[in-house]
């Protein structure tokens, strides 16, 4: 079999039979309009016996979440009729989009045979490295940085659009399920990123607002909450009525994790009371758990507290580690690189973390002042500093400087 | 973890299941003064990193191997200079 066989104005599809393979060059836009036509003609030559399925995604030149959906949905459906569905020779725009969400891990994706470089958008936006004295504790600009690497992503676009992925996979494939939806903790504030209709999403809302129910929990405590039967429930009294006028009988949420921290939950609602058989919980786990992946490798994972205090934390070890160089410098008579290729070595030779044999050096180190000229004075508390190439006098000052606040502290 | 890939720091860094995100936060505790991009470039093989800069990546990188159980399988240019 071989030929154009489907057509619509933007999307072609081309099938070649190669082998025991039947192979899909699909061309052109693959998107909300086009993906009924793939999904019909991969229902039609799946039901002629073909199995073993390749999608040549070479001239494909757009791909949403729709399209992505029917892969996606044909891939589990050949798995479990024990054939295979595959990708190959997708374009770098299409492989990343298959990366962030998560696909590559469920899909088979064959590599173009041409090596491809590395990105093209990198490069020094300035020369050199800047260098900060050892004191310097960062400010503004570290905790811009540290916020775009680890706090929520620029593409929100991207990362709701995988979920609404998820959501329609869940619901079409998770047996009893009615409605599906994707509740987020996003600045504070839990909200509904994705919903199969717009019941699902009121239903959500008015959880979000009584602050009780099934996806208010599961998001809070990063737990399970299985409920076979709305009628005989009576953990969420405010809740489960208004559940029940909208027809749903039965509910599970699933939390979300991202680097083990519960940012949201994937709601299923059932019409069917006990709908959701043990294999169908199985199904809802992995489609939280794919949900929880798209969300960790977006980084969306760390609330403004959480933030302070990782980026103390590092601040903290970074501080150590330059206030142990400056102490070899001082003792040893070497330069700052020297220093720190000794803590480097010792490290590596004893298997233990660099910043510990910092901690260990700067507190072996309490001793006076010998250097030439007057002992700087601590920045914080204006006492004066004993060890070489600090800013602060103690850990105490430093955690100040750093925003770090004790119980019994004044303000 | 014996037989380390052969080149490239990003094979490294994939290989020991860190984002660029969590690698730069890594470098940066460890004393790196390179910005996310910067860093991103010198995996990548775009920028090439001062001996001391590519050290401490390489360090930040073998102490997650340690913890993932292995041993430090990106070698330091400060050392092959010394030796």
């Amino acid at each position: 079999m071989t030929g154009s066989d489907r057509t619509s104005p933007a999307f072609d599809i081309n099938a070649t039979v190669v082998g025991d393979q039947l192979v899909l060059a699909l061309r052109g836009e693959l998107d909300i309009h086009a993906a009924p036509d793939l999904s019909g003609y991969l229902d039609t030559v799946i039901s002629q016996g073909h199995v073993n399925i390749a999608l040549d995604l070479s001239e494909l030149d757009f791909l949403d979440a729709s399209g992505l959906s029917v892969i996606a949905g044909e891939t589990i459906r050949l798995k479990l009729s024990g054939g295979s569905l595959i990708i190959r020779d997708a374009s770098v725009q299409i492989s990343h989009l298959l990366d962030i969400t998560g696909f590559t891990k469920m899909i088979s994706v064959e590599e173009p045979e041409t090596t491809l470089g590395p990105p093209g958008r990198l490069g020094p936006e300035e020369p050199g490295h800047p260098h900060n004295s050892p004191g310097d504790s960062g400010g503004p600009e570290l905790t811009q940085q540290l916020r775009t690497v680890t706090s929520i992503p620029s593409n929100d676009e991207v990362v709701d659009g995988a979920l609404r992925l998820v959501v329609s996979l869940a619901r079409a494939t998770v047996g009893g399920a009615d409605g599906v939806s994707v509740s987020l903790r996003r600045r504070g504030h839990l909200s509904t990123v994705a919903a199969s209709d717009q019941t699902i999403t009121e239903m959500d809302v008015g959880q979000y607002a009584s602050g009780e129910g099934p996806c208010v929990d599961a998001a809070a405590e990063g737990r399970w909450f299985h409920a076979g039967s709305l009628a005989d429930e009576t953990r969420w009294p405010d809740f489960v009525p208004k559940a029940q006028a909208l027809g749903i009988n039965a509910i599970l949420s699933s939390p979300l994790l991202a680097h083990d921290v519960p940012v949201g939950a994937l709601n299923i609602y059932s019409r069917t009371t006990n709908a959701f058989a043990p294999k169908d919980q199985e199904l809802a786990s992995i489609f939280a758990s794919e949900a929880s992946t798209i969300l960790g490798d977006a980084g969306l994972d760390i609330t403004e507290e959480q933030l302070a205090s990782k980026l103390a934390e590092v601040l903290r070890t970074r501080q150590v580690i330059a206030l142990a160089q400056g102490v070899l410098m001082e003792r040893d008579g070497v330069g700052e690189h020297d220093a720190y290729t000794a803590l480097r070595r010792f490290s590596v030779e004893h298997g233990s973390p660099l910043s510990q044999r910092a901690r260990d050096i700067v507190e072996s180190a309490h001793r006076p002042h010998r250097g030439p000229g007057p002992r700087p004075s601590c920045t914080v508390c204006g006492r004066p500093v004993e060890i070489p190439g600090a800013t602060v006098c103690s850990s105490e000052c430093f955690d100040r400087q750093v925003g770090i606040h004790h119980a019994g502290d004044d303000g | 973890m014996a037989s380390g890939p052969p080149d490239g720091l990003d094979v490294y860094r994939q290989n020991a299941d860190l984002t660029h995100g969590e690698l730069w936060l890594r470098y940066f505790e460890l004393g790196g003064m390179s910005t996310h991009l910067q860093l991103e470039a010198f995996l990548y093989g775009a920028l090439r990193p001062t001996t001391h800069d590519h050290d401490v990546i390489a360090h930040a990188l073998n102490e997650r191997f340690s913890e993932m159980g292995g041993d430090h399988p990106v070698p330091y240019l400060g050392d092959e200079q010394v030796s």
